[in-house]
């Protein structure tokens, strides 16, 4: 189970952009700082698949990037199976496996080399790499392009590659930001059955997407997120209520109009 | 951190670029670019020495031995001008009618009027080539000067070879040079060789250095790498110590690349006086030019790897490391001025010192006290750098700008 509790996280604004900064026109922008993530909670149990949404800038990728631990919140905690991974953000490393659109690999190491480099780091053994090397390249049907360099991949080979290295040290959670995104069908079709095998696996996973469909295939949970400060969180049938509409896309629509009007 | 330093070292072995930047350009490229240079230099000054010139020349009666031995040199051939006039040599050369006009006046000595000096004056451009006009007229014009004198002093009555020399060369200056193989040597390479090397080591680490922070952040790789439960010092020292085993490997392949063209060029050409001085030189100095050379790549990999690090891509790395080429040069520069020693003001220079040592080194010249001062301060500042390195590499707002 991961809990996320009270997560806030500001940038110190540049010069260029505070000479170019329009008045009130983000309120998330004071003299100094542009707060990205006001106050945002949500949590998600074990075998449960939280979408996590928002408009673009809402402050997704800036949450998930502190639940990777690639950032550090200014304030909130990050608890995973009792460890607040903020205080302990190595383990916090070794419990979540993390993979977004833009992840890349090292062009001049083989598939093979990538995911083996990966699993080092995260402090595996030599047997224990070549099991689960061997399982994932089946699970994945990676076989007949692991020794391929993976500058010479096609997109849809690199993201099964990707997917191999994020899982490769069996992380407690996974943590996706837009996995999807610049996908064809086919690769988000592994994408999306990959998902649904961590689910079945009782792995937790929260994926921030902008594709409700998705959401309407793959999650228990949904948690939006608007201008930096968690709007709703709960269940997709409590998500559709609050929204008023059996439609993903309008009750997503409903609650940031109401939450903003307010 | 070894795991980090094994798979950078793994794909640099794989970049072709970078395998041209640390081994293909000290092995082939600069012993090509010195071989053709050398070739070339040479070549002019065959043709110049073989190289046979127009002239013309007014005023032969004045000084016939000196227009004969013209005449007779094989570099000048005789060309006649029109209407020859002082104004129409000056006018011949500038056109190219001919290369040099020689002019031979003579010139009244005041206060005494029946007395005569001879002048020679010499026309030509000096900026059109390497010809060395001036200097094979000169040549002439010594010798025949000689005989002219000494006629000069018959005619005074002064007869006798010894008081004759008396007059002629009443005071000989002779050099004696203390400097013994070695330093000869030393000074000669040692303005060569810091010039080649330090840059090197600076060229070693850039590329690398540009391709383990941009490249990362620009390919997406990076972010992934701090998700791994390993400390950021840890990630940042495995790189560190990639770029700094590039930029040393790259000098040490030039210093060896150099040897193996020295064997190579013995079977011919006669260098013997180059191997002998390199064999004066000793294991030892060799080795401390290695020592002095590795904390100045330390500080050069912490440098261009803190640049790389807030580059958010590789050109924008590129750009930022322009001007750190600047850094070398103008205190490389200045270590080339005359008289530029290894004092314990210098010996505290960055860059500076460690060129100065390696000249000093070379000629066996050095103060050991300095070298090892040199080497303390450029460690404690390359410590200076790799902890700014560290810390830099663990602030947000340089790995997310």
């Amino acid at each position: 189970m991961i809990e996320v509790a009270g997560l806030k996280k500001k940038f110190k604004l540049t010069k260029d952009h505070k000479k170019n900064k329009i008045d009130d026109i983000d309120p998330r922008e004071d003299k100094d700082y542009f707060h990205s993530v006001r106050d945002v909670s949500f949590s998600c149990a074990k075998g449960e698949v939280l979408g996590l949404l928002g408009p673009n800038g809402a402050g997704k990728t800036t949450t998930l990037r502190m639940i990777s631990t690639a950032l550090k919140p200014d304030e909130g905690t990050i608890t995973i199976a009792g460890n607040d991974i903020v205080k302990k953000p190595l383990i916090g490393r070794k419990s979540i496996g993390f993979l977004s659109g833009s992840t890349g690999l090292y062009g001049r190491l083989t598939v093979k080399e990538n995911i083996e480099y990966f699993a080092k780091l995260h402090g595996m053994d030599k047997n224990d790499i070549a099991s689960r090397c061997d399982e994932l390249f089946t699970l994945l049907d990676m076989h007949k392009f692991v020794d391929k360099r993976a500058e010479n991949l096609s997109t849809g080979m690199k993201q099964k590659a990707n997917i191999a290295r994020a899982v490769v040290h069996r992380p407690a959670v996974v943590v996706l930001d837009e996995p999807t995104t610049g996908l064809d069908i086919m690769t988000t079709q592994t994408v999306i059955e990959f998902i649904k095998g961590l689910k079945a696996q009782g792995t937790p996973v929260i994926f921030s997407t902008h594709h409700l469909d998705e959401v309407a295939l793959l999650c228990d949970r949904v948690a939006v997120i608007n201008e930096g400060i968690s709007c709703f969180d709960g269940t997709v049938d409590e998500f559709k209520q609050a929204g008023k509409s059996d439609e993903l896309n309008q009750a997503f629509m409903n609650i940031l109009t109401e939450k903003h009007d307010v | 951190m070894f795991e980090v330093y094994k798979k950078e070292i793994k794909e640099l072995l794989r970049d072709r670029k970078t395998l041209m930047f640390v081994v293909a350009l000290p092995i082939f490229i600069f012993p090509m670019i010195f071989g053709v240079l050398g070739y070339f230099m040479v070549q002019a000054q065959i043709e110049a020495d073989q190289e046979v010139h127009n002239y013309s020349i007014l005023g032969t009666d004045l000084a016939k031995d000196f227009s004969e031995d013209i005449f007779y040199h094989k570099n000048f051939k005789l060309s006649k001008v029109d209407n020859g006039s002082r104004d129409n040599l000056i006018s011949a050369v500038k056109n190219k009618d001919i290369d040099v006009g020689i002019n031979i006046q003579r010139i009244k000595l005041s206060g005494n009027q029946n007395t005569y000096k001879t002048n020679i004056e010499i026309i030509f451009n000096n900026s059109s080539r390497i010809s060395y006009i001036s200097e094979k007229i000169r040549l002439i014009f010594v010798k025949y000067k000689e005989v002219v004198q000494r006629e000069n002093l018959k005619f005074l009555g002064i007869t006798k070879d010894n008081e004759q020399i008396l007059i002629l060369s009443p005071v000989t200056i002779e050099e004696v040079d203390t400097a013994d193989l070695r330093e000869s040597f030393g000074e000669k390479i040692g303005v060569l060789l810091p010039y080649l090397l330090i840059p090197l080591v600076l060229t070693g680490a850039s590329y690398p250095a540009i391709d383990l922070g941009a490249g990362e952040k620009e390919r997406g790789t990076l972010e992934t790498l701090l998700l791994t439960p390993i400390t950021r010092t840890q990630i940042v020292l495995g790189k560190f110590l990639t770029i700094f085993t590039a930029s040393m490997t790259t000098s040490l392949i030039t210093v060896g690349s150099m040897g193996l063209w020295i064997i190579l060029a013995k079977w011919f050409v006669s260098i013997d006086y180059i191997i002998d001085a390199i064999r004066l030189i000793g294991i030892n100095d060799l080795l401390l030019i290695l020592i002095l050379l590795m904390p100045l790549a330390c500080i050069f990999s912490s440098i261009v790897l803190a640049i790389s690090i807030y580059s958010k891509s590789f050109k924008e790395a590129q750009n930022y490391m322009g001007p750190l080429s600047m850094l070398v040069f103008v205190p490389l520069a200045i270590s080339m001025m005359p008289n530029m020693e290894l004092t314990l003001k210098t010996s505290i220079v960055p860059v500076l010192n460690v060129s100065i040592a390696i000249r000093e080194l070379l000629k066996g010249t050095v103060d050991y006290n300095l070298v090892y001062l040199i080497v303390i301060s450029t460690t404690g500042l390359a410590l200076i750098c790799l902890s700014f390195c560290v810390k830099w590499f663990k602030k947000e707002d340089v790995l997310f700008r």
